[in-house]
């Protein structure tokens, strides 16, 4: 298989996604369990025999969604309440929610109102992260999900078969991390655009079919030479529950933007933490919610020990990014809630980063090209002075 | 011989070209309307102004286009968007300068540039017309006075009144609304500029206000907009004599600096463009108009 006909399976899943977890469901049998993104552990579902899909924003315009949700919703939400309006989840097993933020409460009971044959699963997991009851509490809410899953399938969900799915995933998201590196150093050519497609494929397909588009891809990366590149190193950060348009990506790097690293939910925040493989499953899954906040926080959990804007300044520095990028859906409350800080401590550093606000109405890029090629003139100056300087 | 340099900004609805002789003394500046992004447009600019200056195309050593259709221009060795060539163009002409207010045809930036006279920062409207030429182009359609009277019209307002929705259709409805409630044309004119007003200041906050500010851009030339963004920001603005040049201007030093600067225009190595990109930020000495050559050329 080429390179070039891998990144093709991937982008078919990526792209369309409830398409190809049908075909799955009717090849394979299994059934399909969508969740909200961004904490779900799809482990659980994976163990329970099913096949767990991450609900994506589509590409549609939003039409009969307007009904049942206001405009100054995010374009993830109002995207997911659209797709149920029209049906689009009628196939779906199940759907498993998490309330990680107001906007998404909102659309779930629209989900579940629109859906009244299909088994809604409500998880409401702890957002204040470094208490000393937040592992327990974290626990409890995995355990009432996979309660959920066990009603569903009408059996217990095998202990060896979660530790089979936490090792599937571990594998899943270390081959990903190894794309990432292999990004940063350099050694291989992966557009942002190729990269999202490779992460949003996982969150849609069966682990092990991607384990292994994954190995092949791996394979034909080390075959070739990776050929250096010019242009600004750019870090990627924000978008959440959605993935940034692959238009926008294509034209950060068109600008002259080579995108080396990020920190979006469609991205290093997905692939950032493996689960314990030993001991009790239950206990590793709570686990591993409170350690990835830390390994990549998030502005929706609160925790003490977590700063977003000092990890990002580190991981800026860890990948030599000349400047980032900050994409910010429109109506994200926690990320703009967040972003003060963020800009503060880029401009007390003196680290050039431009703001991107996103839409799912946004398809007219000339104005943010011009606003990127002028951020990307701006630091190649800057960091061409800084260079002299020294 | 090859003894000039070009700076083409290929703008929405206007073209302009700046011609400079190897010291940076302006030779020739023309600006061409012929509607938006059209061909025809840059090539009555770019032919006026070579005519302006009595040189033909071959004697152009390098060019640098800017704008909306920066992409489009051939000719261009090189190309930089209107952000940076508009900073340039305007520190250029007032050295001293902090911060630069564009309001073009189709959006409007606000630019705050360091000692260097590098961009530190910027803010764009880049979503809709508000606050730019068209809106009020727009409302000079529906208060039915020709666009260059707008202006003169809106400082002889009497009332003050106001227009709060940015959105130029929405905006038309409510200037249709003042003018059936019997309000006059002026004082609706001078809702409609108080309307870019409070625009502009909301894109400046975004920056941070700096002074001097130099206001660039066809709308600079409306003495009513200027009064009234002066107003709001309660600073005075800095305009050059023709404020629609600054970013050809600045187009046609960013060219001059690539041929004047050793090592550059070698085709981007390395080395060469941090010296190159170093003597952009200061090497260069700011432009002079020459006062033979006027600086709006035959097509406005
Ligand atoms: S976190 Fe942001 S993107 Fe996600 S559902 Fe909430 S508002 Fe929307």
């Amino acid at each position: 298989m080429s390179i070039d006909a891998i990144y093709s399976a991937f982008e078919r899943a990526a792209e369309q996604p409830l398409e190809s977890a049908k075909a799955w469901k009717q090849t394979h049998g299994t059934r399909v369990v969508g969740s909200f993104p961004m904490h779900f552990p799809g482990e659980l579902a994976h163990a329970a025999g099913c096949l767990p899909v991450i609900l994506q924003e589509n590409h549609e315009p939003i039409t009969v969604g307007h009904g049942m949700i206001y405009p100054f919703y995010c374009g993830f939400t109002r995207s997911v309440v659209d797709q149920a309006c029209k049906g689009d989840y009628d196939f779906l097993d199940a759907i498993m929610f998490g309330d990680h933020c107001v906007q998404v409460l909102g659309a779930a009971d629209v989900v579940r109102a629109k859906l009244p044959n299909t088994r809604v699963h409500f998880y409401q997991l702890i957002s204040s992260m470094s208490d000393p009851w937040s592992l327990g509490r974290a626990r409890e809410t995995f355990l009432n999900l996979k309660e959920g899953l066990e009603e569903m399938i009408g059996h217990p969900i095998d202990e060896e078969a979660t530790h089979a799915s936490i090792r599937l995933f571990n594998k899943n998201r270390q081959l990903l991390r190894k794309l990432y590196d292999l990004r940063r150093a350099g050694d291989a050519r992966i557009t942002a655009k190729q990269m999202q497609i490779l992460v949003k494929s996982s969150m849609v397909m069966d682990k092990a079919a991607h384990n292994d588009l994954l190995g092949r891809l791996l394979a034909e990366i080390e075959k070739t030479k990776a050929i250096s590149q010019r242009g600004m190193r750019v870090y990627l950060s924000g978008h959440f529950c959605q993935s940034p348009k692959i238009g926008v990506l294509d034209m950060i790097e068109e600008c002259g933007g080579i995108v080396v690293d990020d920190d979006l939910y469609h991205g290093q925040r997905y692939i950032s933490t493996d689960v314990d493989e030993t001991g009790d499953p239950l206990d590793a899954l709570a686990k591993w919610y409170l350690e990835r906040n830390l390994k990549v926080p998030c502005p929706t959990r609160v925790d003490q020990n977590a700063d977003w804007e000092n990890y990002l300044l580190d991981a800026m520095e860890r990948s030599r990014a000349d400047g980032m990028i900050v994409l910010m859906a429109k109506f994200c409350e926690p990320h703009m809630y967040y972003y003060p800080e963020i800009k503060e401590a880029f401009e007390k550093r003196g680290v050039p980063h431009l703001l991107i606000e996103t839409e799912h109405e946004l398809n007219s890029f000339e104005g943010l090209r011009t606003r990127v090629e002028t951020f990307l003139e701006v630091v190649k100056r800057q960091s061409a002075a800084r260079r002299i300087a020294a | 011989m090859k003894n000039y340099v070009m700076g083409v900004d290929f703008g929405s609805t206007t073209t302009k070209t700046v011609i400079l002789d190897l010291k940076g003394k302006m030779v020739a500046a023309c600006v061409a309307s012929k509607g938006s992004i059209s061909a025809e447009g840059v090539q009555v600019s770019m032919d006026g102004a070579l005519a302006e200056a009595g040189i033909s195309r071959k004697e152009i050593l390098r060019a640098v286009s800017t704008g909306y259709g920066r992409r489009m221009i051939d000719i261009a060795d090189q190309s930089y968007t209107e952000i940076t060539c508009h900073a340039r163009g305007a520190v250029a002409l007032f050295p001293q300068a902090r911060l630069v207010i564009d309001i073009g045809g189709q959006d409007s930036k606000v630019i705050a540039v360091g000692g260097d006279g590098l961009v530190s920062q910027f803010a764009m409207n880049d979503r809709c017309a508000a606050g730019t030429g068209k809106f009020l182009e727009a409302l000079a359609r529906a208060v039915q006075v020709p666009l260059e009277e707008m202006g003169p019209m809106a400082l002889a307002a009497t009332e003050k009144l106001t227009i709060s929705n940015m959105c130029a259709t929405f905006a038309e409805t409510e200037v249709i609304s003042l003018l059936a409630e019997g309000q006059s044309k002026p004082s609706v004119l001078g809702a409609v500029h108080a309307a870019i007003a409070s625009r502009t200041v909301g894109l400046v906050a975004r920056v941070g206000m700096r002074e001097p500010a130099v206001m660039t851009g066809g709308v600079a030339k409306n003495k009513a907009a200027v009064q009234f963004i002066e107003q709001a920001l309660g600073a005075k603005l800095l305009l050059p004599p023709d404020p629609q040049i600054a970013g050809a201007l600045g187009a046609a030093l960013f060219a001059l600096d690539e041929v004047t600067t050793p090592g550059a225009g070698v085709d981007e190595e390395d080395q060469a463009d941090d010296t190159m990109l170093i003597a952009r930020g200061c090497a260069t000495k700011p432009c002079q108009k020459p006062k033979e050559v006027p600086l709006v050329g035959p097509m406005r």
